[in-house]
C-alpha cells in the first residue's frame, strides 16, 4: 500500500480561534518501511496521522492511497479501507472493555465477515504471537499495560492489513515493556512485510526507524 | 447480544433502575388497562345476552347496557300482557335481575355477584345453548322449585357443585348445574326460577327487565316506539340504542386508557432515552474505537438500539409478570374474591394478546428511545475523542 499526502492541511477551529495543526504537509510514506514521525506533543503527530490513517478529513490538499484520492471518499468507502487495509494501535489502546483478549482481537474480523470459527483460530494464533497465548479469556482490566498494548497490536493485525498505524505506542508504557512493543512492531514490519508509521517520542523507536521525519508546528521535514 | 448484554450492565445499578422504572411503567399500564378492559368486556357481554331482543325496563331504571343496576320495577303480568297485545310482537320474557346477591356479607367496590329470575320454560332465550360443565347437572323445571344453576367462577368460590345446596336470605337451594361460560358476567350469577327469585326478595309479581322479541320482519325500533307508545311507563330499547347509551362511556374509558399509556410509555422513552444518552457519552471512545477499526455505521446504530431495546425486554418482562400479579390484586381487591381464585384465569383478566401488544409497544418504545443516542455514538468523531486523550 502507498500513501503519499499533497499539501495537506488540516485547521480546528476552537470557539473563534482556528487552530492549524497540520500546515501544507506533502510526504510518502514508503512500502514496507519503518517510518516513524517525531514531534513534540502539539505539534501535529497524532492529527497527521488521523489523516493518513482515514480517520479524520483534511480542511485542504489530499490523502492517496495507490494514487487514489481516499480525501474524497465517503465515509463508508473511509470504514472499509480502514478495516481490510490498515491496523491501528493507539497510545492508550483503547480496547473495549467489555470483551476479552480474544473477542477483542476478534472484532474486527467479526465486521470483516469472517466465520466464528476462522475469528477463533486467528486470535488465538496472534495472541500467541504477541505472547499472549495464556491470557486470551482475560479481560482488559486484567491485564497490564504492556500486555493490553499486545493485545491491541494482535488486534492491528486482524485482518492482516498492510499497513500499521501507531501513534505513541509506547507512551504509557515502562522502558522494558516498552521495548518489548518494540520488538513487536519491528518484528510486524520485518517478518510480515508491513508498513508501519508510528509517531512516537521514543528514542528507541526512532532508532530502529528505516525513516524519520520530524513535525513542528505542524510543518514536516524529513529527518533522516 | 452478549457485547450489548455486557456494555448494557457495564453500569449495573443504572441499567438496574431504568429496567425497573420500565418494569414500573409497564407494570401500571397493564394492571391499569387489565381491569379497565375486564370491565368493558362485561358491560359489553350484557348486551350479547339479549342479542336481537328490545329490552323494556321501567323509566325510572338506571341501566347499564341491558342491565337495569338500580331502581324501577314492573308490574310483571300488567305490563307483559299490554306489551304482547302490541303488533309485531313475537315473545316476551320476565325477568328479575339482582344486584348483588350477597352470598358472603362484605363490601364491594363493583358489584360482582348477581342473580337472575327468569321463567324456566325461558332459558334458552336468554342463554341460548351455553352448556352446564362436565355437561352434567341440568336447567331446573320446576317454576316452583328451590333449584337454582350457578356460574363457574362462583361454584369455585364456594366450592359448589351439582347437588349442593346453599342458603340465601333463609331459602335452601340446591344447585342442579353449573354454567359453563367464560362470560364473567353469567360466571358469577346465581339462575332460579322467577318465582322463586320472586320470592327470596320478597318482589312478589315484580321485574325489572322484559324482553321482547320482535316477529320476523318487524324492526326493533318500531316496535320499541310502539312499546314506548302504548306503555308510557317503560323504556324500550333496541340493541343499537343499548350500544349508544354506553358506547360513549366505554369510548371516554378507553380513550382515558389510551392517554395514560402514552403519558407512560412517553416517560419510558424519555427515561430510556435519557440512560442511553449518558452511557454513550461515557463510552464515546469504544464507539470512537469501532469506528476507527471500520466498523460500518449500521454496526454501531445496531448495538446502541439493541442495547435499548434489551432494556425494553428486560423490563417489558418484569412488568408484565408484576402487571399481571397486580390486576389479579386488583380484580381480588374489587370484587372480594379471593386472590387465589384468578390465578387460572390470569390469561382471561389480562388477555395474552394483550400482554403482546404491551411487551411489543415497550419494547418498541424503548427501540425509539435508542434512536437517537445511536446517532449521537454513530457521529462520535473519531479524531477529536482519541485525540482528547492526549
Amino acid at each position: 500500500m502507498e500513501i503519499r499526502t499533497e499539501a495537506l492541511t488540516k485547521i480546528y477551529s476552537v470557539g473563534s480561534s482556528r487552530i492549524t495543526a497540520l500546515d501544507d504537509v506533502s510526504f510518502e510514506v514508503n512500502e514496507r518501511a519503518f517510518t516513524a514521525i517525531i514531534g513534540r506533543s502539539g505539534s501535529g503527530k497524532s492529527t497527521l496521522l488521523s489523516l493518513i490513517g482515514l480517520n479524520d478529513v483534511p480542511t485542504s490538499g489530499r490523502v492517496l492511497v495507490d494514487d487514489k484520492d481516499v480525501s474524497k471518499l465517503s465515509g463508508g468507502e473511509r470504514r472499509k479501507i480502514r478495516l481490510h487495509r490498515m491496523g491501528f494501535v493507539f497510545q492508550t489502546f483503547n480496547l473495549l472493555p467489555t470483551l476479552n483478549a480474544t473477542e477483542n482481537v476478534e472484532l474486527p474480523m467479526s465486521l470483516a465477515g469472517k466465520t466464528p470459527k476462522e475469528q477463533r483460530e486467528k486470535a488465538t494464533k496472534l495472541l500467541e504471537t504477541v505472547s499472549l497465548g495464556n491470557r486470551v479469556l482475560h479481560r482488559p482490566k486484567q491485564l497490564s499495560l504492556g500486555e493490553m498494548q499486545r493485545v491491541a497490536i494482535a488486534r492491528a493485525l486482524a485482518n492482516d492489513p498492510e499497513v500499521i498505524i501507531a501513534d505513541e505506542p509506547t507512551g504509557e508504557l515502562d522502558s522494558k515493556t516498552a521495548k518489548e512493543v518494540i520488538v513487536l512492531l519491528l518484528g510486524i514490519n520485518r517478518e510480515k512485510k508491513k508498513t508501519v508509521i508510528v509517531a512516537t517520542h521514543d528514542e528507541k523507536i526512532v532508532e530502529m526507524a528505516d525513516i524519520v521525519y520530524t513535525i513542528e508546528d505542524g510543518r514536516l521535514s524529513f529527518k533522516s | 447480544m452478549t457485547f450489548c448484554f455486557r456494555n448494557l450492565f457495564r453500569r449495573k445499578v443504572r441499567t438496574a433502575l431504568c429496567i425497573i422504572g420500565v418494569a414500573l411503567a409497564t407494570m401500571f399500564v397493564i394492571a391499569v388497562g387489565a381491569t379497565t378492559l375486564r370491565y368493558t368486556t362485561v358491560i359489553r357481554e350484557m348486551n350479547v345476552l339479549f342479542h336481537g331482543q328490545i329490552m323494556v325496563a321501567s323509566k325510572d331504571a338506571i341501566i347499564i347496557q341491558a342491565i337495569p343496576i338500580s331502581g324501577g320495577t314492573l308490574p310483571q303480568n300488567y305490563t307483559q300482557t299490554r306489551i304482547e297485545k302490541i303488533l309485531g310482537v313475537e315473545k316476551t320474557v320476565p325477568i328479575l335481575f339482582i344486584v348483588p346477591i350477597g352470598a358472603s356479607d362484605v363490601s364491594q367496590f363493583v358489584p360482582v355477584n348477581f342473580t337472575w329470575g327468569i321463567p324456566v320454560q325461558d332459558w334458552q332465550s336468554i342463554f341460548g345453548p351455553t352448556p352446564l360443565k362436565g355437561n352434567a347437572g341440568r336447567f331446573p323445571t320446576n317454576e316452583s322449585s328451590n333449584e337454582v344453576i350457578v356460574g363457574a367462577s362462583l361454584a369455585d368460590q364456594y366450592n359448589w357443585t351439582s347437588g349442593s345446596e346453599l342458603n340465601v336470605r333463609g331459602y335452601r337451594l340446591s344447585v342442579t348445574g353449573i354454567l359453563d361460560t367464560k362470560m364473567a358476567l353469567l360466571s358469577r350469577s346465581l339462575i332460579m326460577p322467577l318465582k322463586l327469585a320472586q320470592d327470596i326478595y320478597n318482589r312478589p309479581e315484580s321485574v325489572n327487565i322484559i324482553t321482547v322479541k320482535p316477529t320476523v320482519g318487524y324492526s326493533q325500533k318500531s316496535l320499541a316506539d310502539s312499546i314506548e307508545q302504548n306503555v308510557t311507563y317503560v323504556n324500550a330499547l333496541t340493541e343499537g340504542e343499548r350500544n349508544d347509551i354506553i358506547q360513549p362511556v366505554l369510548s371516554q374509558v378507553e380513550t382515558w386508557n389510551i392517554g395514560i399509556e402514552t403519558i407512560i410509555f412517553l416517560m419510558s422513552l424519555i427515561l430510556v432515552m435519557t440512560v442511553m444518552i449518558m452511557t454513550v457519552s461515557e463510552r464515546r471512545r469504544d464507539f470512537a474505537t469501532l469506528d476507527a477499526i471500520g466498523a460500518p455505521i449500521s454496526y454501531i446504530l445496531r448495538t446502541v438500539i439493541f442495547e435499548a431495546s434489551l432494556i425494553g425486554v428486560l423490563g417489558g418482562a418484569l412488568g408484565i409478570t408484576f402487571g399481571s400479579l397486580s390486576a389479579i390484586a386488583l380484580a381480588s381487591l374489587y370484587s372480594n374474591i379471593p386472590i387465589a381464585q384468578f390465578f387460572p384465569s390470569v390469561f382471561e383478566i389480562v388477555p395474552p394478546l394483550y400482554m403482546v401488544e404491551i411487551f411489543a409497544a415497550i419494547v418498541a418504545v424503548c427501540c425509539v428511545g435508542g434512536i437517537i443516542p445511536a446517532i449521537n455514538a454513530a457521529r462520535t468523531r473519531i479524531a477529536e475523542v482519541l485525540r482528547a486523550e492526549y
